[in-house]
């Protein structure tokens, strides 16, 4: 089954953006002790291509995208981002941690930073970028999440959504090949998730290739140009938004929908 | 019981009252003035000591200048004025009165002398925030290069007379000082290497941690004095006051690790992941993201090991027989003018008054400190 799940993975990202895959992931497995977090993991982003990784809790979807920037170290099989394959070699590492942004369910933003420190910190640090054009960089970004009033405050001064929107804004500002977003929206009170979920719409719209881990399925509807289904550690279903929320064919993705729309 | 601690309370009061108005003696401590500060330090290098005290306070007052403020806060003169004296009232009435009690123009000079040194640090502090070119230097150059001066001074100054020749709290002061800034990279480079990744690190550091942890003060400065004539010949082996620095650096240094590890491990994951998220090194995570955090997480706990550092130093004074504040304060009573008159308890409470002074506004200024950089907290 996993095979054809390969295929039809290959074909949907095929369908779109050529075989110019940013990310592709081949047979990766994943273990922590005895639990297999992920199982057989075929998958592939294509180029401008919206992934929204859908599944219940503890089914991997976290583990899939850490995977990708090596947050977390997959078993076997293989992970190639831009690429470049993902070994145990520090520069390979640093190298794709470059191209890939990553945007975390409790934002993670540093608290002894301004908004705009935290934006330009890595493009000086890790690009070399110098302060006033880092700097400059970083008010563009805010003014593109909507928040260029907050740059001299610090994060603890921001409302969740703020903080998400600058969390946004500091990943782009080292201009990734691909944006991973893990729960974005998981730690927002109610009234605070449109205006995250707006700027990852308009992201899309800009054309960024990303993967979302989300809970949102109206924002899954909307936004992907492929929904993943995964259940205990294995993809278990792909499609276009359509095909999986209107027309699921296996039973296990049935069953999650049933549950939660 | 309240009328019964009540009673004890006020007995208390007046009796301290009664004794540093009335029947204390305090000519022991005039006449000694000297000798309890500087001891026996030769007048033609006096100018050492207040070129030292002036660089350090050039310095304090530039790093203080020097740290951001809260721009939200602003405050008016009297405020201010009213601030300052909180703060630093104890430390000038101190002064005034210890010029007083030295009644010479010397001392005067002297305080002025230190007083501005405190101003222009301001001055220079506060040009870093204004002009670009001063504030683009980064800290880690910034503040050695304007401490060198006063670190170096003071070390020539511990070194420039022989142990005969001077003691006094100067000794105790400075011996804590050059301790305490030492102390300080040692500390935070253990505490990291208690947490590399190569267990030949790790096992070497927590050795040393614990070794040092496990063992008295009192005892490692004995050893200190004894030991070290094992190894190295007496004519060419290091004098007390080194020793005893060398046993200070090393002792707290284990101490502030443990306090600087436990700041590390309070850091959450999430701080480290978004940084290598980042594409930063792990090297840059530390310096720029978990260590800045970390340092200002546990300032109480860090200022708290100085205080008994600085206190501490009157170990040193009994394992070393270096002449510090409290040899020279016990000494005192044994002049010809004050034998057997039980002036023991004037000499000790000028001394506990000089530690306390200056473990006091440690402290406030640490909370002080806290605050301040407290600005972004989660």
């Amino acid at each position: 089954m996993s095979s054809e799940v390969f295929k039809d993975a290959t074909r949907m990202s095929g369908g779109r953006a050529s075989d110019e895959a940013i990310v592709a992931m081949e047979g990766v497995y994943k273990r922590f002790k005895d639990f297999e977090a992920l199982k057989n993991i075929n998958f592939q982003v294509g180029k401008q291509e919206v992934v929204v990784v859908i599944g219940p809790s503890g089914s991997g979807k976290s583990t899939l995208i850490r995977c990708i920037n090596r947050l977390e170290e997959h078993d076997d099989g293989r992970i190639i981002v831009d690429g470049t394959e993902l070994t145990t070699d520090v520069r390979n590492i640093q190298e794709i941690r470059k191209e890939t942004g990553m945007v975390f369910q409790s934002f993670n933003l540093f608290p002894h930073l301004t908004v705009l420190a935290n934006i330009a910190l890595a493009p000086r640090q890790v690009r070399g970028m110098p302060k006033s054009e880092a700097e400059a960089l970083a008010r563009e970004l805010l003014e593109r999440v909507k928040i260029p009033e907050q740059a001299d405050k610090f994060p603890a001064q921001l409302s969740g959504g703020q903080q998400q929107r600058v969390a946004i804004a500091r990943s782009l500002a080292m201009k990734p090949k691909v944006m991973l977003f893990d729960e974005p929206t998981s730690a927002l009170d109610p009234e605070m998730i449109n205006e995250v979920l707006d700027a990852i719409k308009q992201l899309a719209q800009e054309g960024m290739t990303m993967v979302v881990v989300t809970h949102e399925m109206g924002f899954a509807k909307e936004v992907a140009d492929r929904v993943v289904f995964m259940a205990d550690g294995e993809i278990v279903e792909v499609g276009t938004p359509s095909e999986i929320f209107d027309n699921p064919k296996e039973e296990r993705t049935q069953k999650f929908l049933a549950q939660i729309l | 019981m309240t009328v019964v601690f009540g009673y004890v309370g006020l007995w208390v009061i007046w009796t301290v009252i009664e004794f540093v108005f009335v029947t204390g003696r305090w000519e022991i401590i005039q006449v000694n003035l000297k000798l309890l500060l500087v001891g026996r330090f030769p007048d033609e290098l006096m100018w050492l000591v207040g070129a030292s005290l002036t660089a350090l306070a050039f310095w304090v007052a530039a790093v203080a200048g020097g740290s951001k403020i809260d721009l939200n806060n602003v405050q008016t003169i009297p405020q201010r004025l009213f601030d300052y004296t909180r703060r630093f009232g104890l430390i000038v009435a101190l002064a005034a009165l210890l010029i007083f009690l030295a009644a010479d123009i010397a001392a005067l000079l002297l305080a002025f002398q230190v007083l501005g040194g405190v101003i222009v640090g301001r001055l220079v502090g506060l040009a870093r925030r204004k002009v670009s070119v001063l504030g683009a230097i980064p800290s880690i150059i910034w503040h050695p290069m304007l401490g060198s001066p006063a670190i170096a001074l003071v070390l020539v100054t511990l070194m420039e007379s022989t142990l005969e020749e001077w003691g006094g709290f100067l000794i105790n002061f400075y011996m804590a000082i050059i301790s305490i800034v030492l102390c300080f990279p040692l500390g935070v480079l253990l505490a990291l290497g208690r947490r590399s990744s190569f267990p030949i690190i790790r096992l070497v550091t927590t050795t040393y941690i614990e070794l040092i942890r496990g063992a008295p003060l009192f005892v490692l400065l004995l050893l200190a004095g004894v030991a070290l004539e094992f190894f190295i010949p007496p004519s060419i082996a290091p004098d007390a006051i080194f020793r005893g620095v060398t046993v200070f650096t090393l002792f707290t240094a284990a101490y502030l690790a443990e306090i600087v590890r436990g700041g590390l491990q309070s850091i959450p994951k999430g701080q480290t992941e978004a940084g290598k998220a980042l594409g930063l090194s792990t090297t840059k995570i530390t310096y720029l993201i978990t260590m800045p955090q970390a340092l200002r997480n546990v300032i109480p706990a860090q200022i708290g090991q100085f205080i008994s550092l600085f206190k501490d130093t009157t170990l040193a004074g009994a394992a070393l027989n270096i002449l510090d504040v409290l040899n020279v304060g016990t000494a005192i009573t044994k002049q010809q003018d004050f034998l057997g008159q039980g002036l023991i308890y004037e000499a000790l409470a000028f001394v506990a008054l000089l530690f306390w002074v200056g473990s006091y506004v440690m402290s406030r200024e640490s909370q002080r400190l806290e605050k301040r950089l407290g600005v972004g907290v989660r």
